[in-house]
């Protein structure tokens, strides 16, 4: 393809590259830059005639992380393009943000592979700043009529849904048997529900879903537990390296936030607001059991927080 | 066997290896950790017999990473990981600190460098030992369920073949086993046998 | 291309993939025409046959069905200490190169062509003195 016989010939091709909201550097088989736009400039301080003809490894004043120079001789080696993410490569290249001149830029970079009219084959570096990276991603998903953006969470509540949580269960509880961890496991039930639905309405059973999603996920307070949809009315949350002593903390304090939460229940047999039951459970390193029995024996803590009259928290030990 | 004979299909192996030993490379260059790859088995199918039992699909979801190769023939690419294992993946390499909901966040991305690095460097293994040139876009990265995929495949007219290789990836000890699917027109499976020809002629 | 038609080698060829096989085969013999060459396609199947036959060389691909490769050569050398070995792998990280070094074996890498095959046997013919 001519581009000339594409586009007006008036344009001023560099002005369009200087005015690319996405940084772009081309170097050559040897690492040496042929060219340097506008974004680059703004993003590392480093002008365009003080780039020009440099290696790339060298004009900067930091060194570049290893793997991103390596993608960059596989790009031009093998003539494939590479995708660089952020989640693996934060900061491929020493660029910030132009407003905060100390805050390092997360990026995304896209090398491709460009031969130029000698046959010579060269890298095209793009990068974009990662914020922006969740456009593309919305871009690349929509390529796909078939991926559900929600596929991992509920609908209604926001909060993960039960299908992530089975895959993610699993993962857990293999690394808390690999690396010899503690892994706790709460399992939520909301009183007299069905009593609730059938008094107030569905709507406002929807809505007492939502508020007891909501407290549950705003009384945990470390990243790396989660809280799930179970069943209709049944919630479990997963605490990777909690102690017994803790998760139960953790349950009590979950217990008396939706109790706080006041929501009238006329219907429940044991409150005039609306309650949960917990059952506690949790694995310890070297015990001998498998996934499915420690969510059953969960499920065991919380029937036996039932059968001791509800609202309140059970520990059964493995 | 439709068109590739066991010779053939052990040369496409030893080619796979060593696409397989160097994305091994490149991924432990990023991870920090040994990381091994291998593609232990390569079959061959017509895509109209193809269901669940045949691509061996126990789980229920799959996230697939996909490029389409163009050259001295063309094709498509996936790599295949029950989301399962891709969420462990991630988590190897990124590290367990990450939150959950930052996995999940990462997930797409992440899997896309991966898949990246893999069929690159199963594309350049063939591209440099067969002698042929190749092209590739850029990796996507959707979530099928098990139906879906081969729902995907069937769908075809014009890709009859697909050559299905079993690898096992291992990070950090834990194994984790995947699928590498290429789909071929019969008129691209013509060439690339021409070229597996040539390659065993010049032994 | 030079042959040494003085020296009859006995050389064992490791690698579960045919092709392999016969690529490693051909590039030696056109080196070293005379030499007597075995073929084995697992490790396992290695460990029974130095037993049986003497042999002054080995090339020995890692992934392999049963024992892994490298599993295989220590057991061997340890037997068979002037047996020179070479390790034809496609797994290129120091990991390997070191356990290879650490066995007294020759780390190759694949694919196997010409230039890799003479590492190997240089390697080997280093071992006569």
């Amino acid at each position: 393809m001519n581009i000339s016989t594409v586009t007006p010939t008036e344009i001023d091709w560099s002005q369009l590259f200087n005015a690319l909201n996405i940084g772009l550097i081309l170097v050559d088989s040897n690492g040496e830059i042929l060219l340097w736009n506008e974004w680059i400039s703004k993003h590392s301080g480093i002008n365009y005639l003080s780039a020009i003809n440099q290696p790339l490894e060298l004009v900067f004043p930091e060194k570049l992380p290893a793997p991103f120079v390596a993608a960059i001789k596989r790009c031009i080696n093998t003539k494939l393009p590479v995708v660089l993410s952020n989640a693996l490569h934060k900061y491929p290249l020493p660029l910030y943000s132009p407003q905060k001149s100390d805050e390092k830029l997360s990026q995304s970079v896209i090398l491709n592979p460009i031969k130029d009219n000698q046959g010579n084959w060269n890298c095209l570096i793009q990068v974009t700043d990662s914020s922006a990276s969740i456009k593309r991603e919305k871009m690349l998903r929509d390529h796909s009529e078939t991926h559900k953006k929600d596929a991992t969470t509920d609908p209604l509540t926001g909060i993960y849904n039960r299908r992530f949580f089975d895959s993610h269960y699993k993962i857990e509880m293999n690394q808390a048997m690999r690396q010899k961890t503690t892994l706790s496991l709460l399992m939520l039930d909301i009183d007299f529900f069905k009593n609730y639905n059938d008094h107030y309405g569905h709507p406002a059973g929807d809505a007492a879903i939502i508020a007891v999603a909501t407290c549950i996920r705003t009384t945990m307070k470390r990243s790396s537990d989660m809280v799930a949809r179970y069943g209709g009315e049944e919630f479990i949350v997963l605490l990777p390296n909690s102690t017994p002593a803790a998760a139960q903390m953790l349950a009590e304090n979950i217990r008396s936030a939706v109790e706080d939460l006041k929501i009238p229940h006329l219907n429940s047999l044991i409150a005039k607001h609306m309650t949960v039951s917990i059952g506690v459970s949790s694995f310890l390193p070297g015990m001998v059991v498998d996934a499915t029995t420690f969510l059953k024996n969960t499920d065991l803590a919380l029937y036996a927080a039932k059968q001791k009259g509800r609202n309140q928290v059970q520990f059964l030990p493995l | 066997m439709f068109n590739l004979t066991d010779l053939h299909l052990d040369a496409l192996s030893e080619v796979f290896n060593i696409g397989a030993g160097r994305a091994a490379a490149s991924l432990s260059e990023i991870v920090g950790e040994e990381v091994k790859l291998s593609v232990p088995s390569v079959e061959i199918r017509r895509s109209e017999e193809l269901n669940v039992q045949a691509l061996q699909l126990e789980q229920s979801h799959f996230g697939i990473v996909k490029q389409q190769f163009s050259g001295t023939f063309s094709a498509e690419a996936s790599l295949l990981f029950s989301e399962e294992s891709a969420l462990e993946i991630m988590r190897d390499m990124m590290g367990s600190q990450m939150s959950v909901e930052e996995l999940a966040e990462f997930e797409q991305e992440a899997m896309c460098e991966l898949g990246n690095i893999i069929l690159n460097a199963c594309l350049s293994a063939m591209a440099d030992m067969l002698v042929i040139q190749l092209e590739s876009s850029l990796p996507t990265y959707t979530v099928y369920s098990a139906d879906e995929v081969i729902q995907n495949i069937v769908d075809l007219e014009d890709q009859v073949y697909i050559l299905i290789l079993h690898i096992n990836l291992e990070i950090e000890r834990r194994q984790v086993n995947g699928r590498l699917i290429f789909l071929f027109s019969s008129g691209s499976l013509s060439s690339l046998r021409t070229k597996i020809d040539s390659f065993l002629q010049n032994i | 291309m030079s042959t040494e038609t003085s020296d009859v080698c006995s050389l064992l060829i490791v690698d579960d993939s045919r092709v392999s096989r016969m690529m490693i085969r051909a590039f030696v013999l056109d080196k070293h025409p005379n030499w007597v060459i075995t073929e084995a396609s697992s490790g396992n199947e290695a460990l029974t046959v130095v037993d049986q036959k003497h042999f002054d060389y080995c090339t020995m691909d890692i992934n392999m069905p049963g024992i892994l490769g490298t599993d295989a050569a220590e057991q061997i050398l340890v037997k068979h200490p002037h047996l020179r070995i070479a390790i034809f792998s496609a797994n290129i990280q120091e990991v390997l190169r070191t356990r290879a070094a650490d066995l007294g074996a020759q780390f190759v890498a694949k694919p196997v062509t010409e230039k890799s095959v003479n590492i190997a046997i240089s390697f080997f013919k280093a071992g006569r003195v």
